[in-house]
């Protein structure tokens, strides 16, 4: 066990390496800079002034120097303008968009992007499974035709459609601001009572919205699984022997299905952050997305560098996790053992 | 596509202004004359008899913490002459709420709010504001006169040291401004001498005339001359330890003391609380946030004939909110005030949500030359190209072949106006021939033209071929975000198609576009026009001369002017050096008569060599309006320079006509 950790940590190492790699040089790509773009947009809108503070934080930051160095700079194994600083050492650098340390802007946005996604996963648990039960349990009746129908709704229809088009009717219907996590009037406010019911107000839309097409592909997996299960000798044996209907199918069969789903939480745990990007961009959340999505056309690249990065950590570190659930969920599965 | 009779495609510039209802308002920009001139002395309405505290601070008075109003106000306020300007009297109290798409853009509050030493009136006269009045000698010795008592925001006086302190301080120490002062404070690459006089006069004298200065201080982009040298001080090393201000700055993740400084002194940014400003309204939050809050600024130098002190409304919210979603929350009735994000297509929406929601749609025209403009690039890399571009004839047959009537139709609901990109009717520049010369529709002459250069070979679809047998087919690289721009060229592909030229659209981003046109990559862009629609002599030509980079018709020539001759190239076509020449006569004449003569032969020059090909101006800004919010025009232009977007028409004097409708959003 301990031997299988150490080989994936150490696999988990040179995966992120190759990750901040390619993000960087990938994020480099594009003519030139933040600072040189904004130089010429400050330049277009008559602000001369303005562009030569820009020229200074070019110096700054080393964006004149190559590529590579300034990788190296960033994830910290090279000395930059002010000795060794970079994601090694806990410095996530700057973003020239917001004009501040990384850890600001991303810390601000991250704790509403987790309470979205955590509330859309719940949701869709919550919607799909006893939906995916009852229709394996009655395959072929009207209620497995209708939510087949839905579901098959609610993977066909675009997420951003659907969010401008519940946003009018919500605010139409029940008066509830548009776009935001809550009423604009409690931005700069404690959080009080008021405020936590605006939340919730505003969490309806983007879980629907995001959560629903997650719902509907995973009424259909499940229920395909538990199929599969149902038919199998065991589950055949057990009802034969009298064990009652909900007991025998939530045994054994259940746990089984449940198994593809234990492996993707290593892709839910990135999804929690990067997650819902279009939606949010629609919505106007203040969530990671809509930022990274900014930092990228923007070039504001230690800004997106990093959201890219803690992205790949959450993801190797939710595959790891996956893995060792598995193996204690499924005794058929064995850990390095050929 | 379906052809209209001739005499339909006759440019309808007078009725399509009066279709816009634009009569006296914009007309008045003609009656202009001496009075430019003698508007720099100091105001004469007479000060008020009495004054009236604002009940937003009457408990700070009372408690002492705030010195009343007598005290607060300079001797010698701008009394806002309300009456003769058709606006009334208000009452004070209440907040305003508008929308941004992301802090960054709270910077166009500072020009919405427009406060400047010397700022345009709704007549585009350039007038004393902060400052009481100005001397002007030949725009040679120019003396700034300050208003004596007056205070920043914190209460701090607002004194020539202000001014010292960021031009000797600041402007002229390399640490804080690497490239050295900006450029309009210099004339032939020398720096004005500097004096304080007293502690209200100061004088900025140059060898010769610099015509630049004064209209730079009303841009839409403030220059600031001055700063809070008070605030200023404690990040400056001359003022303060050199120790504490690194490590200060290194706690603030920054690389040095003038990194700092230049991090806290963003008056035009609102972005620093902490800063004390002169304008209507301070911010009061930084971010990040999803709202910032703007609070009346207690020591503001402009008043009412009443004795109230403006701004009248107490607070502007700016709620943060992705720029998409701006007309939706319009149409919810979630804002007040809106212009800067909003566009012609968005009016249907905002329309439809009027009634229920109490409010107005405002349609105001967009001042600029062309809403979309083509530039042939005159730089372009491409050897053929180049010679087709620089044939004068290539571009007058591109614009001949333009319908700009069904442009105008399709597009701009009919209310454009059709032709050139070229200043607005109602300018003083304006002639009717800048707008229709080479600017009408005629395919006739326009292939004439093309067979007289020699493009007589076609392909078999009938496209013309180039001297090396390519096909004349154009990529017109676009930004992608512009919608209007992309549905114009649309139909663009079927008029040029008429004259054997392929058109082809290639959007993408901004940046991408404008480094490929430094380089001198793209064929053909198409863009905005002019910027400023609406000059007077007084404003700078800049636009229409060869020196801007960012300018698409030939970013070479601007490179070249712009790095001293490092990169690009020097300009070589003729009638392009004329405008070079006209330009430096501009800046060294001081007399209007001259200046509105070389404005007029640069106007006409563009027109004769079609550097830009212009399609249809007067595109309809939409502007939201809450119903009970006066003192605000229902009909004026719109621009970002000079209007500085709805900065002219000073948003300081908007009021809330009953008490029930100023609080911010009630659900």
């Amino acid at each position: 066990m301990i031997g299988f950790l150490a080989k994936r940590f150490a696999t988990m190492v040179g995966t992120l390496l190759l990750i901040s790699a390619l993000t960087f040089f990938i994020i480099k790509l594009p003519p030139g800079d933040f600072l040189s773009n904004q130089i010429a947009e400050l330049r277009s809108q008559g602000d001369a002034g303005a562009a030569a503070r820009a020229d200074f934080l070019i110096k700054q930051y080393g964006l004149d120097r190559p590529v590579w160095e300034q990788y190296l700079v960033w994830i910290g194994v090279m000395p930059g303008s002010n000795g060794y600083s970079g994601l090694l050492q806990g410095d996530w650098g700057w973003s020239f968009e917001y004009d501040k340390p990384v850890n600001q802007v991303v810390g601000d946005a991250l704790w509403l992007t987790l309470l979205l996604n955590l509330a859309t996963v719940a949701f869709v648990h919550i919607v799909a499974i006893p939906i995916a039960i009852y229709s394996a349990r009655r395959q072929y009746s009207i209620g497995d035709y209708a939510f087949t129908l839905l579901g098959y709704i609610g993977l066909a229809m675009p997420s951003f459609l659907l969010a401008l088009i519940m946003l009018y009717y919500m605010n139409r219907w029940f008066g509830i601001s548009i776009g935001g996590l809550y009423d604009s009037r409690y931005a700069n406010e404690p959080w009080t009572v008021d405020k936590v019911k605006s939340l919730l107000q505003h969490l309806i839309v983007p879980t629907l919205v995001i959560g629903l097409s997650g719902t509907a592909a995973m009424i259909r997996r499940m229920r395909a699984n538990l199929l599969d299960e149902l038919s199998k000798q065991y589950y055949v044996t057990a009802k034969a022997k009298g064990l009652p209907p909900t007991k025998a199918l939530l045994k054994y069969p259940f746990r089984m299905a449940l198994n593809p789903f234990v492996s993707d939480i290593g892709n839910l745990l990135p999804h929690l952050v990067s997650g819902s990007v279009l939606v949010s961009l629609v919505m106007s959340l203040p969530t990671v997305g809509p930022i990274l999505l900014a930092a990228l056309k923007s070039q504001d690249q230690f800004l997106a560098g990093f959201i890219l990065m803690f992205v790949a950590v959450l993801t190797v570190v939710g595959m790891l996790i996956s893995d060792l659930l598995l193996a204690w969920l499924d005794p058929r599965i064995r850990l390095g053992q050929r | 596509m379906t052809r209209l009779p001739r005499s339909l495609n006759r440019p309808l510039t007078r009725r399509a202004f009066a279709k816009a209802g634009l009569g006296a308002a914009s007309l008045a920009l003609l009656a202009r004359g001496a009075e430019a001139q003698s508007a720099l002395g100091p105001s004469t309405m007479p000060l008020p008899s009495h004054w009236v505290e604002t009940p937003f601070f009457q408990k700070m008075v009372d408690a002492g913490k705030l010195p009343p109003i007598a005290e607060r106000v300079p001797k010698q306020p701008l009394v806002a002459d309300l009456k003769a300007r058709g606006r009334e009297i208000g009452k004070q109290g209440g907040e305003v709420i508008t929308l941004a798409a992301r802090a960054r853009d709270l910077r166009y509050f500072s020009a919405i709010a427009y406060n400047r030493l010397v700022g345009y009136d709704e007549k585009l006269v350039l007038r004393p504001d902060i400052l009481e009045s100005v001397d002007n000698q030949d725009d040679r010795v120019i003396t700034l006169h300050l208003r004596r008592g007056h205070r920043w925001s914190d209460g701090h006086p607002f004194t020539a040291e202000d001014f010292r302190y960021w031009w000797e301080d600041a402007a002229l120490n390399k640490a804080l401004f690497p490239a050295g002062p900006p450029i309009f404070m210099m004339i032939d690459g020398q720096l004005p001498t500097f004096t304080v006089i007293d502690e209200v006069t100061v004088r900025y004298e140059w060898p010769r005339s610099n015509p630049r200065f004064l209209p730079t201080l009303a841009l839409p982009r403030d220059p600031m001359i001055y700063r809070p040298a008070h605030y200023m001080k404690q990040f400056h090393t001359k003022y303060s330890d050199g120790e504490a201000l690194a490590q200060a700055a290194a706690r603030a993740k920054l690389k040095s003391w003038a990194a700092l400084h230049n991090r806290m002194d963003d008056m035009f940014e609102n972005s620093n609380p902490d800063i004390p400003t002169l304008g209507p309204w301070k911010i009061m939050n930084a971010s990040p946030a999803t709202r910032f809050v703007f609070e009346r600024n207690p020591y503001y130098h402009r008043v009412d004939e009443a004795g109230q002190q403006l701004p009248y409304t107490d607070k502007v919210i700016v709620d943060i909110a992705s720029a998409g979603l701006f007309p939706a929350k319009a149409n919810a009735g979630e804002v007040d005030f809106l212009a800067r994000g909003l566009s012609m297509p968005d009016i249907p929406v905002l329309k439809e949500g009027e009634k229920a929601q109490g409010y107005r749609t405002l349609l105001w025209p967009i001042a600029r030359g062309s809403q979309v403009a083509l530039y042939p690039n005159l730089t372009v890399a491409d050897p053929v190209w180049r010679k087709l571009n620089r044939d004068v004839r290539f571009r007058r047959a591109l614009s001949l072949g333009i319908d700009r009537h069904t442009i105008n139709n399709a597009i701009f609901f009919g209310l454009g106006q059709e032709g050139n990109n070229t200043v607005r009717e109602g300018s003083a520049m304006f002639e009717p021939d800048f707008r229709t010369r080479y600017g009408i529709y005629d395919p006739e002459a326009a292939n004439a033209l093309l067979d007289e250069i020699g493009l007589t070979e076609r392909r078999g679809d009938g496209t013309r071929l180039l001297s090396d047998g390519r096909p004349v087919e154009i990529v017109v690289e676009v930004d992608g975000e512009g919608g209007m721009t992309v549905d114009t060229l649309q139909l663009l592909v079927e008029f040029w198609r008429e004259i054997g030229v392929g058109l082809f659209i290639k959007p993408q981003d901004i940046n991408v576009l404008r480094n490929r046109a430094y380089a001198g990559l793209p064929v053909m862009v198409a863009g905005f026009g002019i910027d400023n629609a609406i000059p007077t002599a007084e404003m700078l030509p800049s636009e229409l001369a060869p020196i801007f980079q960012d300018n698409f018709a030939w970013p070479k020539w601007g490179q070249y002017i712009e790095t001293k001759g490092k990169n690009g190239e020097a300009c070589d076509v003729k009638e392009a050096k004329r405008l070079l020449e006209l330009y430096e006569s501009w800046l060294s004449t001081a007399d209007e008569g001259e200046q509105a003569k070389i404005w007029k032969e640069m106007l006409s020059n563009h027109a004769d060599q079609q550097w830009s090909i212009g399609t249809v101006a007067d595109a309809l800004q939409p502007i939201i309006l809450r119903e009970g919010l006066k003192n605000f025009p229902t009909k004026a232009v719109y621009s970002w320079d000079p209007t500085s977007l709805v900065g002219i028409y000073r948003v300081d004097e908007m009021y809330w006509d009953k008490a029930e409708r100023r609080v911010a959003q009630a659900l």
